[in-house]
């Protein structure tokens, strides 16, 4: 059984259908590519997996199990976590804050625990500061640098940075990675390819929007193309750069003449 | 270390003691009952301001009934005390009770709104409660308030002068302010302002947002209701008009000038804005425009207030200062 099944999804915003009867799965421990050009159902397809987007067709079945009634943090307590498109990092909390709030499901520390602060709750915010240290090692210097520093200080390649080590304190089974490089310079983009490998050998599957080629080529086992809202096509890396279906969404009708 | 991080820790409490001896040794130096109400006045607002704060401040959401909250805990205090005779240490907790009950109903109705349709629920909601306190005249003798509350007590003793209600409500505080550092320095805390930070991010954290806005504002109200215990065992009288719209007001005025989402600010802002009019009384008739002045130069010099987290209220200034370096993000991606 795959870790996650989508089975003939489809989403429409009034007329416009944004998903169209999608079908896909990712295994325990792939890289999964999700690519196509702009407005063709990536960043929704995310949404319905993350519980953000409701969608009345299809299912989803994340270990097994159906998220299509369950709310962003219950999808998020069955291990999925994500980052997304445009940078929703908490401006003013700290890096490290950020990792805590990232580990929030493995805590249990409610109001009253709050209060009388038994012993079992520092041994929490122990184990809770000790795992986001090692979360941050994956960025060298990058964040644990800047451990108490507002996220809004922080340059944008590193806040970009602190929403993965963000979904990736929470220890996720499925990490969805939405555009990863956007708005980066080459020279950063190179190391996310390393990253996501890195994050591949900690035990997380990922799938990953990405519109850098190098990045998606590079970092995916296997890749899946969305144009409109349909899936054209699935395969390895070497036989999607090929495809003439995938070369044609993108670029248009190769034109021949005689 | 900037103000709007300082939170009491076990390692830092002896750089307090200064502080607290002068507190405690105040009353004791200051004959005055004029001044002595006033540190009383001081403190039942330090409990208003920073229970606002768990709700604005920490939790950004825009309540704006705060006024009725307290209201209802000194009306508690005031029914549950002339009629049944209940005494101090039992309605203080059962105002705070009360109010949180009325807070959680609130809470549960209206917290699936955000922004600006929770704050004109809450000022509807504070209108109402005026109007029924006002017309359940079977209840709270409606415009005639509720006189001969009897004083506060400590172990059998009824307090009379303000001395000994200073050392209570100097209690009272610590002990709020305590319970409040425990609760924002937690797992709880760190929720309340991934929420206020950006919702959609805190709810793909796992954090069950919409509970955990409830939880902030029952826990706001409780200590509101218990203020308002406290008011109604001090000043021994209770009328509707002192728990109107413009005392949400004069509470969000002071957690603004103090600075919203963090511990200091509303202490300081609680404080600061009790004090200044009274010691502004030697200007007579300028004393409104002196207060008004120091707002204003407080909201267009330090629009995060004296201790405030920076940028936490979006002037044009700290706005385009918090979202210069994502000038990028309008990049095509």
């Amino acid at each position: 059984m795959s870790l996650l099944e989508i089975r003939s999804v489809s989403v429409s915003f009034g007329g416009l259908a944004a998903l169209k009867q999608v079908s896909m799965a990712v295994d325990e421990g792939e890289v999964v590519g999700l690519i196509g050009p702009n407005g063709a159902g990536k960043t929704t397809l995310f949404n319905c997996l993350s519980g953000f987007q409701p969608f009345a067709e299809g299912h989803i079945l994340f270990r097994g199990a159906s998220i299509q009634t369950l709310a962003p943090h219950r999808v998020a307590a069955l291990g999925l976590a994500r980052t997304f498109q445009t940078s929703r990092i908490f401006k003013r909390m700290t890096v490290l804050d950020h990792l805590l709030v990232g580990h929030h499901l493995h805590q249990r520390t409610g109001l009253w625990a709050a209060i009388a602060r038994p012993a079992w709750v520092a041994r929490e915010e122990a184990e809770a500061r000790e795992r986001a240290h090692r979360t941050l090692a994956l960025f060298g210097d990058r964040l644990s640098s800047r451990l108490h520093d507002f996220a809004e200080s922080l340059s944008y390649a590193n806040r970009r940075r602190l929403e993965i080590a963000r979904a990736l304190a929470a220890e996720p089974r499925l990490l969805l990675l939405d555009e990863p490089t956007a708005g980066m310079n080459p020279h950063e983009t190179g190391g996310i390819v390393q990253l996501i490998k890195m994050i591949r050998d900690l035990g997380v599957t990922v799938l990953l929007i990405e519109h850098d080629m190098k990045v998606i080529m590079g970092a995916s086992d296997r890749i899946v193309v969305l144009d409109h809202g349909e899936k054209i096509t699935e395969g390895l890396p070497e036989d999607i750069r090929r495809n003439e279906g995938v070369i044609q969404a993108y670029m248009g009708r190769r034109q021949i003449r005689a | 270390m900037p103000l709007y991080e300082f939170v009491p820790r076990r390692s830092n409490w002896h750089a307090w003691l200064p502080v607290l001896l002068g507190l405690l040794l105040f009353p004791l130096l200051v004959q005055s009952e004029y001044l002595l109400n006033i540190a009383v006045y001081a403190g039942i607002y330090v409990i208003l301001t920073s229970s606002l704060n768990i709700t604005n401040g920490y939790t950004g959401l825009f309540s704006f009934g705060h006024a009725a909250f307290y209201g209802i805990g000194a009306y508690t205090a005031a029914i549950l005390a002339t009629r049944s005779g209940i005494p101090f240490w039992l309605t203080l907790p059962l105002a705070g009770i009360v109010a949180s009950a009325f807070g959680a109903a609130i809470a549960l109705l209206t917290l699936r709104l955000g922004g600006i349709f929770l704050a004109l629920v809450t000022i509807g909601f504070q209108e109402i409660a005026y109007l029924v306190i006002l017309n359940w005249v079977s209840l709270t003798r409606g415009p005639m308030g509720i006189p001969g509350i009897p004083p506060a007590t400590i172990w059998g003793v009824a307090l009379s002068g303000n001395r000994g209600y200073y050392f209570l409500i100097l209690a009272l505080d610590t002990l709020v302010l305590f319970l409040i550092s425990r609760i924002v320095t937690s797992r709880v805390g760190r929720a309340f302002v991934a929420i206020r930070e950006d919702e959609l991010a805190a709810q793909s954290a796992g954090i069950a947002t919409f509970p955990t806005k409830v939880l902030s504002f029952v826990v706001a109200t409780f200590f509101a209701g218990i203020a308002g215990g406290f008011f109604a065992h001090h000043a021994r009288f209770v009328s509707a008009d002192s728990f109107r719209l413009d005392e949400t007001f004069a509470i969000l005025t002071m957690l603004i000038v103090g600075g919203m989402g963090s511990l200091p600010g509303p202490v300081i802002g609680a404080v600061f804005l009790v004090v200044l009019p009274e010691a502004s009384r030697f200007l007579a008739e300028y004393r409104g425009v002196v207060y008004g002045l120091i707002l204003i130069g407080v909201i267009l010099f330090r629009p995060e207030g004296i201790a405030g987290v920076p940028g936490i209220i979006r002037t044009r200034g700290a706005l385009s200062r918090a979202e210069k370096p994502s000038a990028e993000e309008g990049q095509p991606a």
